[in-house]
């Protein structure tokens, strides 16, 4: 005890207030009336904010109890001592007793289907189509109005290799923002569910229109090609594997960030 | 950095907590009403903003932190030492090191979104953009909830950390646990630290302060310290450890030689000579404890030698004493000054060898008189003084009041208050006779009764220090106007003596005149009521001017002169003046407290002169600090339709 304890020092030397256990006794007592006062009046963003902390609360008390009960059940169903102590399982393992069962199969069923498919499917196979307007904002260069617009400014993120060299800025018909450009994906492998940053190595296909693809912008669904090389990946014959394809499956332009899925 | 330094740390909040604290002051700090139709411009401004402010925020709390925790290479020594002692050095760089990283992500996020907010081209992705960017802060400063905890911890300990100043006169106890360390530290000073009569009561340093010569002095007690390798010791001893090495004190080693701290006198003594590497330039003194148990007659004559042979081998200097107060704390106290002299004098000694005592030294001059004057007394002085210690003498051998009596008469037939309240039954029961000694014109006049307040008025208000003079002055008129007016009453009224009364045209004609003042008042008063455009105060005095320059040229527009201002003014100046003596009423238009018209006037006067200057170009409009009511009736609090009990405001 530091001689600055001023709080232990004082129960040490005059104890504790005679009713003190009592006001704790009080308090907790009152807690509940206070917190349910408390959801009744808040409004807005902290009542949207109290509700999911205590949905939350609520869910992991209902757990506990449903591990008590199941404990309560498997006790009295094998009450020999052994047992007991043999299927002695950390508090942390308890709730999973029955979800194993059903993960086995639902993973059987997904399995399934990823047969049933087609070989090259892709996990987003479906996108929306770009349309042009929506990619390209017109830049006015010149004087007379029409028929000078023929810049266009790229308002998607774009992937510009380290090999790109500029034209002269009078002749260049696509403008990439260097604030949309990006070198790097968080790219998931599927099978291992890890997510990795990952440097990348160039736009294969964008689905909405080869141009796209040839001018490196993406955008949801977009297939990449990402660097492995740090994962030590290795193929059948034994090479280390260092270039992957993987799909971007958000939506770059509003995260600010890739994330994609590893084709495999 | 000083002691105050780690006391003064701001609460750390927890992470989750500061992530709250940001956001929601990134929400009541900036603006919130946004929409679609604005100019794309001003969209992403407001967003902008948003980012760049929740950054600051975060950027400032987190700055707070590094700057606020002690850098340990700026530390003193002993203060470096002993928190990394307590929380381990690398721990806290390591936490501090985190924060220091978490910021500048933070500081990366913001200035990687705010450029891509720039070229935002919706509402939507402006909003999403914003939402991306505070979420990737949020998670970053979420991961430093560990180092943020332990850092809240420090910070608590560090504050109740007793604050020892490591520069100043220091005496330090140290020695095996259970030896009565802390109940030396409770004699001197006056520390409360515990005492039990088991090992290890004590685990960490405590302070106490006491006098000695004039000075303060600081007396630390430590942990008891156990006989074995350094890397074996605990956090507890090593705290010890740590003050023996860095303070520059005089040490006091104790020693228990009847054993009953459980220790035996071979190992303490193998204590001491294992520490002597840290006693080095100290003041050393082994303090043989308990001697109220009797062990200075049983203890073996081989164990006393062992002692004295290692207190010389260290170089301390020996001392018994006893901490239970059986001899008055001579002991102790004996103790305690010998260290104090001896540490004392080091530091001293080390001040004049110093290097700076010599620029000091230099400088310093002490002036003495080269002939001694006595002072000069008179003979007759003297002689009374011995009369007057001769009474006092005589007085202390037999107390007689009348002997007293005599003194009394002796000292120049004076009595004294004191006296005389000794001769009127003493203090409490004599009251002093204020009055006696007032000074005033007529001494009869000192007992006189001078009631406060009379017949329900204060007096003071009614004495007026001139009453005699104003008397006098108006007596005088008194007479002066009756001898006139027996003059009048026997023949014609003199030219000389000015006219009383007013005749009946003057008097129409001042009531004409007043008249007059009253119309144009009202007209003037009419135009400024009106809405038409009004010429300033400069420009119709301009206006006047021009006017009369005009009626003044020969060639201008025929004016009747007689119409013109300056010709009526010059009118009223030659008309007959009618001069009213000063009346006996005029007396009644001074107000309380002044003393006569004049000053009346000139007091009107200064009020006035305050007055405009105060509201001068702005009388009767709206102030600063006027009470405001921007809106009487908000829209948002009368407006829309409220069912019985819904309205939560009112
Ligand atoms: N008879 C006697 N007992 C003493 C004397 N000084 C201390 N004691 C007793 O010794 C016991 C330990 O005293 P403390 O002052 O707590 O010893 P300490 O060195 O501070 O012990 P730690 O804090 O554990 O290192 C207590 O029971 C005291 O009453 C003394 O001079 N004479
Ligand atoms: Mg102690």
């Amino acid at each position: 005890m530091p001689q600055g304890d001023y709080i232990e020092e004082f129960r040490r030397r005059f104890g504790e207030r005679p009713d003190q256990r009592e006001k704790e006794r009080k308090r907790r007592a009152r807690e509940p009336h206070k917190v349910a006062v408390r959801s009744k009046e808040l409004r807005g963003l902290k009542a949207k904010i109290f509700h999911r902390e205590r949905f939350k609360e609520k869910i992991r008390l209902r757990k506990e109890e449903r591990a008590l009960k199941l404990k309560d059940a498997v006790a009295k169903k094998n009450d020999t001592g052994e047992d007991r102590l043999k299927n002695a399982i950390p508090a942390y393992l308890l709730d999973r007793e029955d979800s194993v069962r059903a993960k086995a199969l639902t993973n059987t069923i997904k399995q399934k289907r990823k047969e049933k498919g087609g070989k090259w499917d892709v996990p987003l196979p479906k996108v929306r189509p770009l349309p042009d307007d929506e990619v390209f904002r017109v830049i006015k260069t010149g004087k007379k109005a029409k028929q000078k617009e023929w810049k266009r400014m790229v308002t998607k993120v774009t992937f510009v290799g380290d090999g790109f060299t500029r034209r002269p800025p009078k002749y260049e018909r696509f403008i990439r923002p260097m604030a949309l450009r990006m070198r790097r994906a968080n790219v998931t492998h599927p099978e291992l569910n890890v997510t990795f940053s990952l440097e990348i190595l160039g736009v294969k296909k964008n689905p909405s229109s080869p141009l796209y693809s040839q001018l490196g912008v993406i955008t949801r669904g977009t297939i990449i090609e990402v660097n492995v090389s740090e994962l030590g990946l290795v193929t059948t014959s034994g090479r280390v594997v260092w270039g992957k394809y993987a799909q971007v499956t958000n939506q770059p332009e509003l995260d600010g960030t890739i994330n994609a899925v590893m084709l495999v | 950095m000083t002691v105050g330094g780690l006391k003064h740390i701001q609460v750390v909040p927890e992470a989750l907590d500061l992530i709250d604290i940001v956001l929601s002051q990134t929400q009541r700090k900036t603006p919130t009403v946004v929409h679609p139709g604005y100019a794309i411009t001003r969209i992403r401004t407001f967003y902008i903003r948003k980012v760049r402010y929740a950054q600051s925020c975060f950027h400032e709390r987190l700055t707070k932190i590094l700057s606020d925790f002690p850098i340990l290479e700026e530390l003193h020594p002993f203060y470096a030492d002993i928190l990394n002692v307590l929380y381990d050095r690398d721990h806290y760089k390591l936490a501090l090191g985190q924060v220091s990283r978490i910021r500048s992500l933070v500081d990366s996020f913001a200035r990687d979104y705010v450029r891509q907010l720039k070229y935002a081209d919706s509402l939507y992705r402006a909003k999403c953009l914003k939402r991306a960017a505070l979420g990737r802060m949020c998670t970053t400063v979420k991961h430093l909830r560990p180092a943020l905890a332990y850092l809240e911890q420090v910070r608590q300990h560090m504050a109740r950390l007793p604050s020892i100043d490591p520069m100043t006169r220091t005496l330090l106890i140290a020695g095996y646990p259970n030896v009565g360390k802390s109940s030396f530290l409770n004699c001197v000073t006056n520390a409360k630290v515990d005492v039990q009569p088991y090992a290890f009561t004590t685990k960490s340093l405590f302070v106490g302060h006491m006098d000695y010569q004039y000075l303060r002095w600081q007396v630390i007690d430590t942990p008891g310290l156990l006989d074995h390798a350094l890397d074996e010791r605990n956090t507890i001893e090593m705290q010890s450890i740590t003050a023996l090495a860095h303070l520059q004190a005089a040490i006091l080693f104790f020693v228990d030689p009847s054993e009953t701290c459980g220790y035996a006198i071979a190992q303490q003594l193998a204590l001491l000579r294992s520490l002597q590497p840290l006693f080095a330039d100290k003041p050393l003194f082994v303090v043989c404890n308990k001697t109220d148990l009797g062990w200075e007659q049983q203890l073996d004559p081989a164990t006393w030698t062992a002692i004295r042979e290692t207190a010389e081998q260290v170089g301390a200097e020996l001392m018994t004493a006893s901490t239970m107060g059986d001899d008055g704390y001579a002991s102790v106290f004996a103790v305690r000054n010998r260290a104090c002299e001896r540490l004392l004098a080091l530091r001293v000694s080390l001040k004049v060898s110093g290097r700076q005592t010599d620029s000091v030294l230099n400088r310093l001059h002490v002036a003495e008189p080269k002939l001694v004057r006595t002072p000069q007394i008179p003979a007759s002085v003297l002689e009374r003084r011995q009369a007057l210690r001769d009474a006092d003498d005589a007085l202390n051998q037999n107390t007689a009041p009348e002997l007293a009596c005599t003194l009394s008469t002796s000292r120049a037939g004076r009595k004294t208050e004191r006296e005389l309240e000794r001769d009127h039954g003493g203090a409490g029961v004599y009251s002093m006779d204020w009055r006696k000694h007032y000074d005033l014109t007529d001494p009869a006049w000192r007992y006189d009764y001078i009631p406060e307040i009379v017949d329900g008025k204060n007096i003071a208000d009614y004495v007026d220090p001139e009453i005699h003079q104003r008397l006098l002055a108006l007596e005088q008129e008194e007479t002066m106007r009756q001898s006139m007016l027996s003059d009048a009453v026997g023949d014609e009224p003199r030219a000389d003596v000015p006219v009383d009364q007013p005749s009946d045209t003057d008097v129409a004609l001042i009531r004409e005149k007043a008249r007059n003042q009253r119309r144009l008042r009202q007209q003037q008063a009419a135009r400024d009521r009106t809405q038409r455009p009004k010429l300033s105060r400069k420009a119709l005095l301009k206006v006047r001017k021009t006017s009369q320059a005009v009626a003044k040229r020969p060639w201008g527009r025929a004016v009747d002169p007689s119409t013109t201002k300056q010709q009526t003014r010059k009118a009223a100046h030659s008309a007959p003046v009618v001069y009213r003596t000063r009346a006996v009423s005029d007396q009644s238009l001074v107000p309380a407290g002044l003393r006569d018209v004049v000053q009346a006037r000139h007091a009107q006067k200064l009020v006035q002169r305050t007055l405009r200057r105060a509201f001068s170009g702005r009388e009767h409009r709206q102030g600063e600090s006027d009470r405001f009511i921007g809106t009487r009736k908000p829209h948002h609090l009368f407006a829309g339709k409220m069912s019985l009990g819904t309205r939560s405001h009112r």
